[in-house]
């Protein structure tokens, strides 16, 4: 009789091989992101809340990191101006990959109270693939925590491919950030 | 030494030798003259001589409709609290200010500001034409009363796009028909007029 303990080990492509790590992979990943805090405008003031004793989000496995070549998840908390937008661009490009993109507040989304602004960009995702919004002008606490949950079964549920798109829509972006931009490169004393 | 004499000592230093325009006494520590534009950096160095040797801040007004900048600089004294404001009108068409850097030399970023926002130019300041908030800008000087922000972000900036497609969570009904309605009875009757 045939042990019905035993199952005969099945040939696996490479394609399914690499699926199978690509999924551990992201069981680890979504438990333990370290995020990038990009403060440039308001919704910054939440972050303290939710990262202190009061929602403590280590509690999901999410801890602050300072540096971009080592952070997985970019928060960028409110307003862009023309100049931080450069700034964010040449953060994103240097983070390593996988990275994702959290937009804060109503400005990521449509440019909130800055929508008549000279000086300040309507949506982010022209610019840069986001992968969650927390919408709000400011979120409350509770919701930026939705936000990062929400980000956590996005990349659970293989859904957050901001990452991706920025690789197979690169061209767009590009023309995107120069008609917004001029030129992306920066010049000012700092980089001369 | 009491603030009330010191705007007195003020009024009286400067209002003896120069021609004033306007005094403005805001309050016991804020005081306000206007003068000519030739005589701007002479007060300004004697005012840095008796102690206002802070400059707090250095901007421009636009009056659009008499055609003029007006320039603001204050200054501020730690010994004597008093806010002095000098101000002058410059021509807005051809917009020069002769720089004070020889005064209060931390006046180069302000200065370079000014240009930036307004457009007026500074002899003096090696500087005052470089980039220093906006970059790469491509239009005209952005306070200016005749730059029109919105067009500019509608140009610039691709506005996101809505349908009215309001969601139905839970099983409840949306209330945004009744908040539409309200909205307009509220416009035409006021928030305590009768349904």
């Amino acid at each position: 009789m045939e042990s019905t303990k035993y199952t005969q080990p099945v040939a696996l492509s490479k394609k399914q091989v690499d699926r199978k790590w690509w999924e551990i992979g992201d069981f680890f990943r979504r438990n333990s992101l370290w995020m990038l805090m990009y403060c440039t405008g308001c919704c910054a003031i939440e972050l303290p809340p939710a990262m202190t004793s009061a929602y403590d989000m280590e509690r999901l496995g999410m801890g602050p990191m300072a540096t971009p070549r080592q952070a997985d998840v970019l928060l960028v908390t409110g307003y862009l101006s023309l100049k931080t937008l450069r700034r964010l661009i040449y953060t994103y490009e240097q983070m390593s990959e996988p990275k994702y993109v959290v937009g804060f507040g109503s400005c990521t989304i449509n440019g909130g109270i800055y929508h008549d602004s000279h000086a300040v960009i309507n949506q982010l995702d022209q610019y840069i693939p986001v992968d969650s919004y927390v919408a709000g002008c400011m979120p409350n606490t509770e919701a930026v925590m939705n936000g990062f949950v929400d980000l956590i079964e996005l990349i659970k549920n293989k859904k957050a491919n901001g990452w991706k798109n920025y690789h197979t829509n690169n061209a767009w972006y590009k023309k995107n950030q120069i008609d917004a931009l001029g030129e992306v490169r920066i010049k000012d004393e700092f980089h001369q | 030494m009491n603030s009330t004499n010191n705007v007195d000592f003020l009024k009286s230093l400067v209002e003896e030798k120069y021609k004033v325009n306007k005094t403005e006494v805001i309050d016991q520590y804020q005081i306000s003259f206007e003068v000519e534009q030739v005589e701007v950096h002479r007060l300004l160095s004697e005012l840095k001589l008796e102690g206002w040797k802070q400059l707090s801040y250095l901007s421009a007004i636009d009056w659009i409709d008499e055609n003029e900048f007006e320039m603001v600089y204050i200054v501020f004294n730690w010994d004597r609290p008093v806010h002095v404001q000098i101000r002058t009108r410059i021509d807005r068409d051809k917009p020069v200010m002769n720089s004070i850097m020889p005064i209060f030399e931390g006046c180069k970023y302000y200065e370079r500001e000014a240009h930036e926002m307004f457009g007026i130019k500074f002899p003096g300041n090696p500087d005052h034409e470089k980039q220093l908030v906006l970059e790469e800008w491509d239009d005209m000087p952005p306070l200016r009363k005749d730059f029109d922000p919105q067009a500019y972000s509608d140009r610039k900036f691709p506005v996101r796009e809505y349908n009215n497609d309001f969601v139905e969570l839970n099983g409840k009904k949306s209330k945004q028909k009744d908040r539409l309605k309200r909205a307009e009875r509220i416009e035409q009757v006021g928030k305590r007029g009768n349904k």
